[in-house]
């Protein structure tokens, strides 16, 4: 064999790992307010408490996954490199963890120019990533559908976090600006033009490669993240121009795509050559039928017999968020974290020689463990929606304990690493 | 495209990684200098397309409607 994996343009393990290591405190963090505030929590999309709660779990355990795995595989799966990948990988990495502390801290406790700053701490880190990650990926030809959608999802990153600097600026300075429609909108291209965009981007790749199916049609892994882009832009287009009849069809058009993706998904993994169903699989499956359900109940909830059925708002957010994201991006860390541990030790041993399977770096039954209470947790909270008084502090505990025992796997599977690369006599 | 022999193709999509590159890497070996060979991938592998520059191979890649990328590698 003339040469291994090439990894002389790929950023070092600890770059990904930073961001994969802090993102199950975070969905602690909100767990543990769940716990603490009980039914406060769950009263109203709009209160502060939801509001960091929520975006304790879409900054603190989304984001950073997303962007610590779009660092590591970016050359992978476009063949864009960044530059000094291990130094943008730190400075984003506190920025981006600082800025989520002190916007949570807004919300909690209003001071005056808090919420200045965490506009100022978030928008400058997701502004480095977007200038050295998006230059790479603008960089290359788009030769696969994959490119194309990488390129929409970081325009979808930059329009999120437009909107989120505007309204934290917006909220702080008091400004008159019409926060449903614009909150509604920042909610539209985070979840729809920027997270399910990167999620099928990513999902055409790891899919067929790691659960063992067919791949994506051509066709389709094209209009399912131009449609889903395009209905975004259309619905910023609506509320500019105050017509609300075409944020309606452009919501039509997102839910389609977004229910095409997780029933393609779905049939495409019942054609899978892996005998065995694992841990992924189980995530991805559920996190596919949450979605479906919540794209579904989203779209009916303009219709009279449950439009006034208050648990309704929250209740689509947790079936697309926790139940949706919260699946796809722990079963996909479930691949990714063992994967690129082997790959590295696979690297510093050389060509030839063995290394231990990647489910030598974290087992499959310690996944299983961790899957059955996110699981727990995902029904609780879901039925906590509906019966708060009862159900929200339940449900705060066992999505506190979920993520612990998520945080505690990624350390079993780092610590395997380390040992592993100790007896192939590498440096640390 | 103009497709090498049968035994000169490999169907790697529903190979595990590293399965798709090792088995590149040991058919490219077996192959003279202007020989093709041709590899089935459901993604495009930048990596072993670094691997290929460096090696001095050429390449060309056309994608297929069931989402195959047909990669004809010259060695």
């Amino acid at each position: 064999m003339q040469a291994l994996l090439s990894f002389d343009k790929s950023p070092p393990l600890s770059a990904p790992l930073r961001f994969f290591l802090t993102a199950p405190v975070f969905a602690m963090l909100a767990g543990i307010l769940l716990l603490v505030d009980g039914p406060e929590v769950l009263a109203s999309r709009w209160s502060p408490l939801t509001l960091a709660a929520t975006h304790l779990f879409t900054l603190g355990f989304m984001l950073q996954v997303m962007l610590g795995a779009l660092i590591q595989v970016l050359p992978v799966v476009a063949g864009a490199n960044l530059a000094h990948p291990a130094r943008i990988a730190s400075g984003v990495h506190a920025t981006l963890t600082l800025g989520t502390l002190v916007l949570v801290w807004a919300f909690l406790f209003p001071a005056p120019g808090l919420l200045h700053l965490a506009a100022t701490l978030l928008g400058l880190a997701i502004l480095v990533f977007l200038l050295t990650a998006g230059r790479a990926v603008f960089a290359v030809p788009t030769t696969s559908p994959t490119i194309r959608g990488l390129k929409l999802a970081f325009a979808g990153l930059a329009m999120t976090a437009g909107l989120g600097v505007l309204l934290a600026l917006a909220l702080g300075s008091g400004w008159s600006l019409s926060l449903l429609d614009w909150v509604d909108l920042h909610a539209t291209w985070g979840l729809g033009g920027w997270s399910a965009v990167l999620l099928m981007t990513l999902a055409y790749v790891v899919v067929p490669m790691f659960q063992l199916t067919p791949a994506y049609r051509v066709r389709a892994s094209v209009w399912m993240p131009v449609s889903l882009a395009l209905s975004a832009a259309v619905w910023t287009l609506a509320v500019l121009a105050q017509l609300p009849w075409l944020s309606g069809l452009a919501a039509w058009v997102m839910a389609l795509a977004g229910l095409a993706f997780a029933g393609m998904t779905l049939v495409l993994q019942r054609q899978r050559r892996r005998a065995r169903p694992d841990a992924t699989l189980a995530y991805w499956q559920v996190a596919c039928m949450a979605s479906a359900v919540g794209l579904v109940l989203w779209r009916l909830s303009g219709f009279a017999l449950v439009e006034d059925w208050s648990p309704l708002p929250l209740l689509i957010g947790v079936l697309i968020m926790m139940g949706g994201y919260g699946g796809f991006i722990t079963g996909m860390l479930y691949k990714i974290v063992p994967f690129l541990g082997w790959l590295h030790l696979q690297n510093l041993a050389g060509p030839g020689k063995p290394v231990p399977a990647m489910n030598k770096l974290l087992s499959e039954a310690a996944m299983r463990g961790q899957q059955r209470l996110f699981f727990a947790a995902f029904a609780l909270l879901t039925a906590a929606c509906v019966w708060p008084e009862w159900l929200a502090r339940p449900a705060g505990l066992a999505f506190l304990l979920a993520h612990a025992a998520l945080l505690v796997n990624l350390l079993k599977a780092v610590r395997a690493y380390r040992a592993c690369r100790a007896s192939l006599g590498q440096a640390a | 495209m103009s497709r090498p022999p049968p035994e000169r193709v490999l169907d790697a999509r529903y190979l595990e990684p590293p399965g798709p590159f090792v088995q590149t890497m040991e058919m490219l070996d077996t192959l003279a200098p202007g020989e093709q060979m041709l590899l089935l991938l459901y993604r495009e592998p930048h990596p072993l397309y670094r691997v290929l520059q460096q090696n001095g191979h050429r390449w060309s890649v056309e994608l297929q409607p069931d989402g195959t990328f047909e990669i004809l590698i010259t060695c």
